[in-house]
């Protein structure tokens, strides 16, 4: 059931990304509205397809791969819906949709093995992982936002200006929805962090703290915690920031993918035989 | 509909014959009037701006309306047109229609998307309107003509984007600024050029407003018109931090705002943007002061250049108008077309129904006492194949409907079943 469901939010999503991607290019001044109801019937049937797959489980859908990344997929559009609503900007539909296909694409595909450790049951356990994808939804966002900044920054200091200065909002929008969605990140990755260490104390024993994915998870909440202070501050100019943005979500790709494969405690591949 | 329009514009005349051609506003309505009241001319509308003339009627059946139209511009501008032959222009039937919606979105003017074109088409139709000449085809043209530039406007960028240097300083405030509520703007050297910016951004929202000048008095007078405040030359290194947005366009043979004022200047403003508008010649601002992050200085160079650029977009924006164009002119001359295959369809089930009805009549007597059930039978029946007979000509009416044919077709089948015009 939850399969046929997410298929259809995969054609709906592929639905509203090519009703987006016109409004983009002709700059029109909203999405159409066949785009966002596309988009919103999409988002009702993934939800309806991680409570049909929660339901079945008994616990939060994020016991494989698969089943993670529709869940993370899921929070990326309920993202762009609300940041869209909120600051009309199209272009984030080209940012946004395209991974949210793709990762909604890897989901339906197939199942993937379950990991199969009691550990799932564990309520701390899905605090972490929920506040964890949370916080990285976020700083996807304070990423696009960095982006957008800097070739915004550079088409106004080349005063020549391209397509993309037409396309990309303004430097102050760019940098309150950089500021908004680090400020939504920040507190959710610190509660994931700490969820997990107190998961971690009760149910692993050893040195559990040297795990290069707990490391590399600490040293990304730094590195946000230090741009948050810089932005909060004004030392650093914004193209700076925008930088260390980038870093930041690059730390994640390497904590979230890189780290997870080699990781014997995080291994995201079941005969590792770890947790998220 | 028979639809022909004549005109001059921008491209194909100059200015003192477009002048010479020109109806003012005030003698519109009397222009179109005596246009309608030529022999065939059933419907006309006169478009007059400073660049160009048009002149669009709709003429009865066979009569050839573009002569009618250039005797009209002769006689009303009391001139021999052929000596002007080269620069009018003519189109007739769909071509017409065609230039109307182009010309309405703002495809044919001089700065592709300005928006003034709309309310002239407006005051045009309005005019045309009042004095009784618009009540047919061309009626329904011209409201999709403002139609079609109201969609072209919705659904494409073509207004967008400044194409003059001081709206191309709005625009680019907004580009870093986003809204300009609140903002602060500093005037360095009160002329009319800093004078214009300043009104601009201030029509676009910006805030408070300071006014520097050589003369003390000249700067109390703009800042009194802005409702702002004047500042002495002399202390003005001392205000810039507060100011988001600077405007230089003083007389000073050198540059006045230096890389190390505007450190010292973002410094403290936490990296708060500023954006320097240099409209002096020689340059006010070091252009040094762009490298750095968060400063944005544009010379007088730099605001023409995005105006250029500006307008390519625009043009870019023209191919999709021209889509848009394209598909309601398919759509205007497919709705003319049926509007014309309408009233013979009616008028050929009406006659063909007059005929069923007396014949029925004819033989009611013959028949004697027929019961309700006989009586509908026959009308059943009779119905039955008036019905066979229409679907035929229904059919092929309907079908030539926009083709080239259709009008003989229509003459025929009116002739054929003897429905009068």
């Amino acid at each position: 059931m939850y399969s046929v469901l997410l298929w259809l939010a995969l054609v709906l999503y592929f639905v509203g990304i090519v009703l987006t991607a016109p409004s983009v290019i002709r700059r029109r001044p909203s999405l159409p509205s066949a785009a966002l109801a596309a988009l919103g019937a999409g988002l009702a049937l993934h939800a309806s397809s991680l409570i049909a797959r929660a339901i079945d489980l008994h616990r939060l859908p994020v016991i494989d791969v698969q089943s993670a990344l529709s869940f993370f997929a899921f929070l990326v559009t309920l993202a762009f819906f609300l940041a869209y609503l909120r600051y009309r900007i199209n272009v984030l539909g080209i940012f946004m949709l395209p991974l949210v296909f793709v990762l909604t694409l890897f989901s339906a595909l197939r199942p993937g093995p379950t990991f199969q450790s009691t550990a799932f049951r564990s309520g701390w356990l899905m605090v972490h992982i929920s506040c964890i994808m949370l916080g990285y939804v976020g700083f996807f966002l304070t990423f696009i936002a960095a982006v957008m900044f800097l070739v915004q920054e550079s088409q106004l200091k080349s005063k020549n200006p391209r397509q993309t200065y037409y396309w990309l909002p303004s430097l102050e929008v760019c940098d309150q929805l950089y500021f908004r969605s680090l400020k939504f990140g920040l507190p959710f990755l610190t509660i994931g962090i700490l969820t997990g260490f107190v998961w971690a104390a009760r149910t692993w024993h050893g040195a559990w703290e040297l795990d290069p994915k707990i490391l590399a998870a600490l040293i990304t909440w730094l590195i946000y915690l230090f741009l948050f202070s810089v932005r909060l501050s004004g030392t650093w100019p914004g193209r700076a920031s925008a930088y260390v943005a980038i870093l930041g979500f690059a730390a994640i790709m390497v904590t979230f993918v890189g780290i997870s494969f080699v990781s014997g405690w995080h291994g995201y591949l079941p005969r590792l035989g770890g947790a998220p | 509909m028979n639809l022909a329009l004549v005109g001059i514009n921008h491209r194909t005349a100059p200015v003192e014959i477009r002048e010479r051609m020109s109806i003012p506003e005030s003698r519109l309505q009397e222009a179109v009037a005596d246009l309608v009241r030529r022999e065939g001319i059933e419907e006309g509308l006169i478009l007059s701006t400073c660049n160009r003339v048009e002149v669009a009627a709709n003429a009865r059946d066979g009569v050839a309306p573009i002569p009618i139209i250039r005797n009209f511009l002769a006689d009303h501008h009391q001139c021999n047109l052929a000596l002007y032959e080269n620069h009018f222009y003519q189109h007739r039937q769909q071509g017409a229609v065609e230039h109307l919606f182009r010309v309405a979105s703002s495809l044919d003017s001089m700065i592709v998307g300005e928006p003034q074109i709309l309310g002239q088409l407006k005051q045009a139709y309005t005019s045309a309107r009042q004095a009784g000449a618009l009540n047919g085809a061309l009626n329904e043209i011209s409201l999709q003509a403002l139609a079609v530039a109201r969609k072209v406007r919705r659904n494409t960028a073509i207004g967008e984007s400044a194409v003059s240097v001081s709206y191309a300083a709005v625009e680019l405030a907004r580009k870093i600024f986003g809204d300009l509520t609140g903002k602060t703007i500093l005037v360095l050297g009160a002329g009319k050029m800093s004078e214009i910016a300043a009104r601009n951004l201030i029509r676009s929202g910006a805030g408070a407003i300071l006014v520097a000048n050589r003369t003390y008095e000249r700067a109390v007078e703009l800042a009194e018109a802005f409702h702002g405040t004047a500042i002495r030359i002399e202390q003005m290194l001392d205000h810039v931090e507060k100011a988001d947005i600077v405007i230089c366009s003083t007389a000073a043979p050198h540059y006045v705002i230096h890389r190390h004022h505007a450190e010292r200047w973002l410094a403290a403003r936490k990296n708060r943007p500023m954006f320097f508008v240099d409209i002096s010649v020689p340059r006010n601002v070091d252009p040094a002061v762009n490298e750095l992050d968060n400063a944005f200085v544009y010379d007088i160079d730099d605001l023409g250049q995005v105006v250029e650029s500006n307008k390519k977009q625009r043009e870019r924006e023209a191919i999709w108008a021209e889509e848009i164009i394209q598909q309601e002119v398919q759509k205007a001359m497919r709705r003319l077309a049926s509007r014309e295959v309408v009233p013979t369809i009616v008028a050929l089930e009406q006659r063909l129904e007059a005929i069923r009805e007396n014949e029925v009549e004819r033989y009611r007597g013959r028949l004697g006492d027929l019961t309700p059930q006989q009586r509908e039978a026959i009308d059943a029946l009779t119905h039955g194949i008036l019905n066979k007979i229409l679907h035929g000509p229904i059919t092929e009416l309907k079908s030539g409907v926009g083709r080239p044919e259709q009008s003989s077709l229509v003459s025929l089948v009116r002739k054929m079943f003897g429905v009068s015009e």
